[in-house]
């Protein structure tokens, strides 16, 4: 077997998700939320790909396959989302979008 | 012989069903004249009945007649069923009789009210209801009977349903004959267990089988039912409220038929009654006990209508002592001359009420012997019939209930030999007292003033009747004269021939007849002597000691007992789970369940702040937390 051992690709795939997660966590700008969210999503792939190659199968690729899919359309719905607060001269900012609160 | 009695039993229904259906489309004096009309076409039929049954051999005058099987469950078969006798042929004669008379003057009596079809529709129905009662032939059809004239003196005591003390009258009528029904329905029950039919044949076959308890509880719960329908205490606190109905319902349901119901159905169940030894006692002991504390109310009542009750009241109980000690025969015929000689009185002074606009208050009145000469006469036919006078209906009748009262002999016997004779003397001072101050003396200023003289003595429709129930009170009794002819008593005789033999033939001998009227109609006399000393002569209130005279215008606290026995008791319970149960626990759980949703809807909701990161951190954090927990776990 060529190539680094599973545990750096790991790695990356930690320092990856870890990335995004504070990008989702910290940044103001919903762009950028989504944004860290594929990152998050490229972390969790890679880690997959990784255990699939270690363990010589091809479920793991097929995993991340389905979830470059599933990205993919919650991109759109996301992008969707933040273009229709754009043109309504909602202010793009996480902080700001509370109607939630209870 | 069957075929007119159905004709007679259907009849008045097809006329309140005609009234009821045609509504505005038939004119005021049309739906008078059709109630009338059916009524007397009931008569009719029951009169071809009557005749038919007279053709025949005395011992085959009974026929049943099942339309259909009504009912059945299981062995319990309950055909449409009448039964023709000679008890129900009698009753069917006065019914329709005495009705149709009452019918034809309620055209005139009721002329000016706006509602007169829906009264006409009501006697009509009345009427059928009635029937239904007297020709049931089983038990179940009696009870469908039983709760119908029960609707319709309800429906007829509230008429005038804009006044709340009508209301309220009808109400009180049906609460208190619930009471009754309920008994009488336990009895139902009780023979349906006991017997397994509810035939009269069947039940009355097998009435010596009962056993003594058994008969005894059903000839309570029968007797039950008839006191209440009867108005003999303990449940007659309804009668005198029951005056509120117009005044030819009062003749009709609280005088002439429906109140005698309950002497008919002693009468008819008399092998159950004879049973029950104990229960016939008590019912003669009820009879005598209700004929002199009505004798002595009624001296005190200032309504004249109210009078009239509570003498009604008194001569139902002198019924209640016939049929207690078996004299049924003697029962039967003081309810045929009662209804002639009590329809005739409240008729009459329903032309005093007519003639007088209303006005039923006797202190009001006065001097009306010279304005309505005729209505004075018929007044005093009733007036001396109903005291027992000779030659009159009442003379007969009465006289043979004491006289068999004291032939019955026995400590019993003698008590209610005493209590009629007391209720002779009453019966005389109550009925003068009536009549000397509504007819006596000089007209009152009120008189003067409200006396109506265009109505005078009212339409031909109501001083023909009357005159026609005054014939019949003066000569109704001769169908029957102790000692010289007793046609009634063999008529009715096949009825209660077969158990005769067991029973102590009450057949008052003629010296205890001859000492009986002459014990009687003296004492009448002196009654009468009295009611002139008293009032008039004198027309003056006596002076009766205050606890006495108070006593009895509250008519012995019967009211009161029951408000303090049963309403205020009832109203307490319902107050105190009103403020007790409803609030805080029925009330209080819903509320809580509602309050306590929304406080912690409240309480979660802080969590909610709005803010994507806080979410997003929970995420991460249960995430963080699951994923230790299968880490540590494995």
């Amino acid at each position: 077997m060529r190539g680094p051992d599973v545990t750096w690709y790991l790695a990356v795939a930690g320092v990856l998700f870890a990335t995004g997660s504070l990008g989702v966590l910290l940044r103001r700008s919903p762009l950028i939320v989504l944004l860290s969210l594929e990152i998050m999503l490229n972390g969790a792939n890679l880690a997959l790909i990784a255990f699939a190659r270690q363990q010589g199968d091809a479920e793991g690729q097929i995993f991340a396959l389905a979830v470059m899919a599933v990205a993919a359309s919650e991109v759109v719905v996301g992008l969707g989302l933040i273009v229709a607060l754009a043109r309504r001269n909602v202010a793009l900012d996480v902080d700001k979008l509370t109607t939630l609160r209870g | 012989m069957v075929a007119p009695a159905w004709i007679c039993l259907l009849a008045p229904l097809a006329g309140a069903l005609a009234i009821t259906l045609l509504g505005r489309r038939i004119s005021r004096r049309l739906a008078g004249l059709l109630s009338t009309g059916s009524v007397a076409v009931a008569f009719a039929a029951a009169l071809l009945s009557f005749l038919a049954a007279l053709g025949r051999d005395p011992d085959d005058r009974e026929a049943t007649s099942t339309a259909w099987t009504w009912l059945s469950a299981g062995d319990l078969e309950i055909g449409l069923s009448i039964l023709v006798d000679p008890l129900s042929l009698v009753m069917m004669l006065v019914v329709t009789g005495v009705g149709a008379l009452i019918v034809a003057y309620s055209i005139g009596y009721m002329h000016d009210d706006p509602e007169e079809r829906r009264f006409f529709a009501y006697m009509a129905l009345f009427v059928f209801s009635m029937l239904t009662l007297v020709l049931a032939g089983n038990f179940l059809i009696l009870l469908v009977g039983w709760g119908l004239v029960g609707l319709a003196s309800y429906l007829l005591i509230g008429f005038h349903h804009e006044r709340t003390s009508a209301v309220a009258a009808a109400k009180k009528a049906f609460i208190m004959n619930a009471v009754g029904d309920a008994a009488f329905v336990l009895a139902f029950f009780l023979l349906i267990v006991e017997t397994g039919t509810l035939d009269y044949a069947g039940v009355f076959g097998r009435a010596d089988e009962l056993s003594g308890t058994v008969a005894t509880l059903v000839a309570l719960g029968l007797l039950g039912g008839a006191v209440a329908k009867s108005a003999q205490i303990p449940l007659h606190t309804w009668l005198p409220d029951a005056m509120e109905g117009p005044t030819p319902v009062s003749a009709l349901i609280h005088a002439a038929t429906m109140v005698t119901a309950g002497v008919y159905l002693v009468a008819r169940m008399h092998p159950l009654f004879e049973a029950a030894p104990s229960v016939q006692d008590l019912t003669a002991i009820l009879g005598a006990v209700t004929l002199l504390f009505a004798g002595l109310v009624a001296l005190v009542q200032t309504d004249i209508k109210r009078v009239i009750a509570y003498s009604t009241m008194s001569q139902i109980g002198y019924m209640f002592v016939a049929v207690g000690i078996g004299a049924y025969g003697n029962g039967m015929f003081h309810l045929m001359t009662h209804a002639f000689f009590k329809a005739l009185l409240f008729l009459a002074a329903g032309i005093v009420i007519h003639a007088l606009l209303g006005e039923q208050d006797m202190r009001q009145m006065g001097g009306l012997r010279r304005l309505l000469p005729r209505t004075w006469v018929f007044m005093l036919v009733g007036a001396l019939a109903l005291a027992g006078m000779p030659p009159l209906s009442g003379f007969f009748s009465k006289d043979a209930i004491i006289a068999s009262s004291l032939a019955a002999g026995g400590g019993l016997g003698y008590f209610l030999f005493a209590a009629g004779l007391a209720g002779a003397l009453l019966t005389g001072i109550y009925t003068f007292r009536l009549i000397f101050i509504v007819f006596g003396g000089e007209p009152s200023p009120s008189v003067r003033e409200r006396l109506h003289t265009e109505h005078g003595e009212g339409p031909v429709s109501m001083t023909a009747t009357v005159a026609v129930l005054g014939v019949l009170a003066v000569v109704g009794g001769a169908v029957q004269i102790a000692g010289i002819w007793h046609p009634f008593a063999d008529f009715l005789d096949p009825i209660v021939a077969l158990e005769r033999e067991h029973l102590a033939l009450v057949e008052p001998s003629v010296t205890e007849d001859w000492v009986t009227s002459a014990l009687a109609v003296g004492l009448g006399l002196a009654g009468i002597g009295i009611a002139w000393r008293l009032y008039g002569a004198g027309r003056r209130e006596v002076a009766a000691p205050r606890a006495v005279r108070h006593a009895l215008e509250h008519k012995l606290y019967f009211d009161e007992l029951y408000n303090g026995l049963f309403y205020w008791p009832a109203s307490g319970i319902a107050r105190a789970f009103r403020s007790l149960v409803e609030g805080p626990l029925i009330g209080g759980s819903v509320t809580g369940v509602s309050s306590g949703a929304r406080g912690l809807g409240r309480g979660v909701g802080h969590a909610q702040t709005g803010y994507l990161r806080t979410y997003a951190l929970a995420i991460a954090a249960g995430v963080a937390v699951l994923a230790l927990v299968f880490v540590s776990v494995r």
